[in-house]
């Protein structure tokens, strides 16, 4: 078929730098743990087995410096093998627990084969996944790109030497893990402000992602609305988000996740099981906490006791007919666009990478689904990188974006309000504090060099968007607040120490064990140019 | 828009306790953040030695009735020296506030503010002055570039396809949409143990969700008992042999033990568990024949 357009699927993937390896269990580091299992290597998997089959498909991935960085910890690596083996022997004993419970019995095998298909991956790369992700991209695959170092949100940020920091960090690091230069980059929250295209084109970056008023509400008007990047004055590209395609898969009474069918994410074994039984697979604490193996389907508005057995067969089959009703509506879609515009169109379609598979259980099958109907069916339109797109049509249109999030409301609310806002006072500070200690040391050594560049991994941990995130939504709060604080205060020790010339060599060390993030850091970042 | 031009979004007191962490850093300063398109968030510290400083200058007697205020000024498409603004206006604060939300009332304009006393005779004594913002845009741009121009419905078209109504619904409509999930579970569920904190959840995916103490059921309506039954085989053989039961293989414990737990269904069943040695030459077997008959 003529291809009428492109589409380009991007997914972000990230975690806050959470590791703290002067506790033996940490509840926490969960994230990271659950998110390897339930998303990040079904998604690999999936991915590779694209390839396997040969089947066409491009996509772009953030993997975040600090969820690279966590990554690549042998710490947090041999801890997560600990509890996948812990899952792993849950679900063999399950298997057999459940051979007198057939309506079960085809899920306890699901996951049993689900957690020893992690096992077989997560040993095929040692351990370290990125790997896995760094293959497909060195073959031409997915377009892996980065973002602000620690998920910094640079339109709340008065430094400017600060902001280019968390981009100049990451590319450091982006470099160390991939073997290349990032070509693109995830603002964090898609947050842009004016000016921050400066330091992405110092660093080559090409392109970076955008909320859709983002681009509507650029000077001057874009011609073809969302539907084709722009440049910025400098020769950045701005790509921005297609509503459509977003509300497809999230909208409460029509999105993809809620069928009946689908695995229900609230009723969680750990929860249904023996005391006795299930206390070996919980938290030290012994609190009964989700555990990531779950029976059952959402069967519809029902009391959790009333769900219905879990049938992966019959998931599967939706998660097939969700994805070819997806294609077929980006057919519809952009052909209506390509007559509209007399050119082909781009739709650009963005989600947090954890939502698919962690919480939408199907979800990675469902991305499985997407670029083989495409490539079965011959549709009129072909997936794309930004990267690719840049290349095929250089020529776009020059605007000035407006500043913005992809945050509730679409600004900077959810990071700055009265839960929150107390924070910057100390960032801002820190941040300034930070620019004066490494202009005045611009060729420091030993000891002060690693008190400074410590000082900078305080700062950037404590500058990580994700802290003011979860003292609005109001989950967790208490520990948001306390690793802001914690952080701050380290700087703030360290500042002073190095302002002063005496390091304590003893405090520094336990820092540089315990905040260990970018190893390579180098402070001469924050030198004032 | 105009007669909201002085309106403030408040101030609101924090109860949070930064221990660790100074109040302030003894600098006198006033910073300015842009929230959204219409709104500016001011903090500011002034030192009591800077104050002092200015008492002396300008004499006691004029603070006694001075009222702190915020001067924000519209410096779009000026360089700003503090007296070529487009316009002024001043919102008044709270003499023991240092923060404030400032709507400015218009969109699409560039802001500077000043924070400083005014005295009763009309006279404004600068502390301080702030770092200047570009507010986020608001609405599609007038301007257009010739070179890209589309005919107007064409436009209009694209627009609304491109979700201009929508703006502002994001990924946080995930945890939104989550959160709306979990409590019409819990608005339907019997009281139960359950209490689905996913760590990694609750911080993508729902904020504030609290596990909701359920209504007291009036128990001599909702009177009830459950109960069920599971099977426990357990044993031990010789570690390195290899063991199954009901043809499924059995993973042995390094002393040998095993613990395996069934659910038991109605009705007769066999349980056999046989143990092969580990060079395949000695084998043995035990079943257990089980009845389970609910009344």
């Amino acid at each position: 078929m003529e291809n009428k357009g492109y589409w380009c699927f991007q997914l972000h993937a990230h975690l806050p730098f959470v590791r703290h390896p002067d506790y033996p269990d940490f509840l926490e580091e969960d994230w990271l743990y659950e998110a390897i299992t339930e998303t990040y290597i079904p998604l690999l998997s999936v991915f590779e087995n694209f390839v396997y089959d040969n089947i066409d498909f491009a996509l772009t991935m953030t993997i975040t410096p600090s969820l690279a960085n966590m990554l690549a910890d042998p710490l947090l690596q041999s801890r997560y093998y600990a509890k996948l083996n812990k899952l792993i022997e849950l679900s063999e004993k399950e298997v057999l627990r459940t051979l007198n419970l057939p309506q079960y019995h085809q899920a306890a095998l699901m996951y049993e084969q689900k957690f020893k298909n992690c096992k077989y991956i997560w040993e095929k790369y040692h351990g370290n996944i990125l790997n896995g992700f760094k293959k497909l991209q060195d073959e031409g695959k997915i377009e892996i790109i980065t973002c602000c170092a620690t998920h910094g949100f640079l339109p709340l940020m008065t430094n400017e030497t600060a902001q280019r920091a968390q981009i100049k960090i990451a590319v450091k690091d982006y470099e160390k893990h991939f073997g290349r230069s990032p070509k693109g980059i995830w603002l964090a929250e898609c947050a842009y402000t004016y000016g921050v295209e400066k330091f992405l084109k110092e660093e080559g970056i090409r392109f970076f992602f955008m909320e859709s008023h983002g681009i509507l509400y650029a000077t001057p008007r874009p011609k073809y609305g969302v539907f084709a990047p722009v440049y910025c004055p400098n020769g950045v590209a701005a790509f921005s988000r297609d509503m459509e395609t977003a509300h497809q898969v999230w909208s409460a009474d029509s999105g993809y996740p809620g069928d009946p069918d689908y695995r229900e994410f609230y009723r969680d074994l750990a929860y249904d099981l023996d005391y006795d039984y299930i206390r070996p697979y919980l938290h030290s604490d012994g609190v009964r906490r989700n555990i990531g193996v779950k029976y059952c389907r959402i069967t519809g508005k029902v009391p959790l006791n009333e769900k219905q057995p879990y049938n992966p067969q019959w998931a599967d089959n939706k998660a097939r007919m969700h994805a070819e009703n997806f294609v077929f509506n980006r057919t519809k879609q952009i052909e209506y666009l390509n007559g509209l515009m007399h050119k082909e169109p781009l739709v650009v379609s963005m989600y947090d990478a954890e939502l698919f598979g962690h919480w939408w259980f199907e979800g990675p099958n469902f991305i499985n689904y997407i670029f083989r109907t495409i490539h079965n069916t011959k549709s009129c339109f072909k997936p794309i990188t930004p990267i690719q797109y840049l290349d095929m049509f250089p020529t776009n249109q020059v605007c000035q974006p407006s500043a913005s999030s992809w945050g509730d409301k679409g600004y900077f609310e959810v990071w700055l309000n009265p839960k929150n806002d107390w924070i910057y006072k100390h960032l801002h500070k820190a941040a300034d504090r930070m620019v004066e200690i490494a202009s005045e040391n611009r060729n420091a050594q030993g000891i002060k060099q690693r008190a400074l560049n410590q000082a900078a991994r305080e700062l950037v941990l404590a500058q990580s968007s994700d802290w003011a995130f979860i003292m609005t939504t109001g989950t967790m709060v208490e520990y948001a607040e306390k690793r802001t604080k914690e952080h701050v205060y380290n700087f703030t020790v360290l500042y002073n120490q190095i302002k002063n010339n005496n390091v304590d060599e003893g405090f520094l060390s336990n820092l540089e064990y315990k905040n260990n993030i970018f190893p390579e850091i180098d402070y001469k970042v924050y030198i004032k140019e | 828009m105009s007669e909201n031009l002085t309106s403030k979004i408040g101030s609101q007191q924090k109860a949070v306790n930064k221990s660790g962490l100074p109040f302030d850093y003894g600098d006198t300063k006033i910073t300015i953040l842009p929230r959204d398109p219409i709104c500016i968030f001011a903090y500011w510290s002034i030192s009591s030695g800077f104050v002092e400083n200015l008492k002396r200058q300008y004499g006691r007697e004029v603070f006694n009735d001075a009222k702190l205020v915020v001067r924000v000024y519209d410096t779009t498409d000026v360089m700003f020296n503090g007296s070529n603004a487009n316009r002024y206006f001043d919102v008044f604060v709270t003499s023991d506030s240092n923060s404030w939300y400032i709507n400015v009332g218009e969109y699409n304009r560039c802001w500077c503010v000043d924070i400083g006393y005014l005295t009763t005779d009309g006279k404004f004594i600068c502390v301080a002055r702030s770092n200047k913002i570009d507010m986020p845009r608001y609405g599609v741009s007038s301007v257009t570039d010739e070179q890209w121009a589309l005919l107007k419905v064409e436009f209009e078209k694209l627009l609304k396809i491109s979700g201009v109504g929508s703006i502002g619904m994001s990924s946080f409509d995930v945890s939104k949409l989550m959160r709306e999930r979990w409590e019409e579970i819990v608005s339907i569920s019997l009281p139960s143990s359950h209490s689905h904190i996913s760590s990694l959840s609750s911080f993508k995916t729902h904020p504030s969700y609290v596990p909701q103490q359920q209504p007291k059921e009036d128990k001599s309506k909702n009177f009830w008992l459950r109960a069920d039954t599971e099977i426990i085989i357990n044993g031990a053989t010789e570690p390195d042999a290899s063991l199954t039961l009901k043809g499924q293989p059995v993973k042995l414990s390094a002393d040998g033990s095993f613990s395996v737990r069934f659910y038991l269904p109605n009705g007769e069943d066999k349980y056999t568990i046989e143990a092969v040695s580990a060079d395949g030459t000695m084998k043995k077997s035990i079943t257990f024949e089980v009845k389970k008959d609910t009344k």
